[in-house]
């Protein structure tokens, strides 16, 4: 007998786990946000238009620092370049006779998280629907959304009496970083990543800091090109 | 609203969609694996996020043990929590915890 496919409602209760780890995640980008002098306004934009956590702080970063637009845009585009083999592999496990009638609304949400969430479900045998998807997407979506929202409201200055809390949600970035690093480590990936890691310091310490997140990126993805 | 960031926000969002549904809605899963393109999609990825990893945490290191004992113990919880769940969320919520907790104790 073949298992019902997993509802909305289904797709919504999956989401829970990622609703709790992206509100502080969110709230943190939305104080940073506010703290490198944007408005609350612009903050929920950020997260509703771009919806991508490490690519956010940077944009900040970046916007803040006076980076061209071009760059900045590349920048972002350029790291969340991996989302792209998300869809194959989720499709790939959801089988030929998947419907992706609705996809160009639910793929929307298909980020680090959401995805790790739905291929998880299908390597433990649950069937494919869009209506899964789209419960699991927009319950991360809107913890996204709202928890930069909160962030944004309580403003830069609401930890100036809280250092450590303010210290904590400093390291957010870092973290986050070094633990998608870890998610998508392999012996494989380990020239890249040492090759990109290299370039990056070599190019700071050199050109300066936007100059060697560029060259890093192009050092790391020309080395990957090069394997065989 | 600052008309920069609303540039870079729908071009990076532009481009989000695109890696994210065009794949699924062409079933790019279907086309023949291999090539140089499918090598430069593998290795951007995890070029990018080594090279933000490497960015983020450069500022943070210092001679000065008692600034730099606080990143030494986030950067082991992220790698501990990691190790023990396998989970992005988590070992990143651990690692800020952790790193608040001894800016706390260390004052």
């Amino acid at each position: 007998m073949t298992a019902p496919k997993p509802s909305f409602l289904n797709g919504l209760a999956a989401s829970l786990p990622i609703v709790m780890g992206y509100l502080p995640i969110a709230f943190s980008f939305g104080v940073a946000a506010t703290r490198a002098g944007f408005s609350a306004t612009e903050a929920f934009a950020l997260s509703m238009i771009i919806y991508a956590g490490a690519s956010q702080f940077l944009a900040l970063a970046l916007l803040s620092s006076g980076a061209p637009v071009l760059i900045s845009a590349f920048t972002l585009i350029a790291m969340n370049l991996r989302h792209v083999l998300y869809g194959p592999a989720l499709m790939r496990e959801a089988g030929d006779q998947a419907s992706t009638r609705h996809a160009w609304a639910w793929a929307w949400g298909l980020t680090d998280e959401v995805f790790g969430q739905a291929l998880g479900s299908l390597a433990r045998g649950q069937r494919f629907s869009e209506s899964y998807m789209f419960g699991l997407g927009l319950g991360a979506y809107a913890a996204w959304v709202l928890g930069t929202v909160a962030g944004a409201l309580a403003g830069g200055g609401a930890l100036e009496a809280w250092p450590a809390v303010s210290a904590g949600l400093g390291f957010m970035l870092p973290a986050l970083f070094l633990a998608l690093l870890l998610s998508i480590l392999s012996r494989r990936q380990l020239p890249v990543i040492a090759v990109a890691g290299l370039g990056t310091v070599a190019g700071t310490l050199t050109l300066g800091a936007t100059s060697g997140i560029l060259l890093g990126m192009l050092a790391g993805a020309l080395a990957g090109m090069a394997r065989r | 609203m600052n008309g920069d960031l609303l540039t870079v926000a729908l071009l990076a969002g532009a481009a989000n969609w695109v890696f994210r549904a065009l794949p699924v809605i062409t079933r790019s899963d279907r086309m023949a694996p291999g090539g140089w393109l499918e090598r430069f999609l593998s290795a951007t990825g995890p070029a990018a996020i080594a090279t933000l990893f490497v960015a983020a945490i450069l500022p943070a290191l210092t001679p000065d043990l008692r600034a730099l004992l606080p990143v030494i113990a986030g950067t082991l919880a992220v790698l501990g929590v990691h190790a023990a769940r396998r989970s992005v969320v988590g070992a990143t919520l651990a690692g800020a915890l952790v790193h608040g907790l001894a800016v706390w104790l260390l004052g």
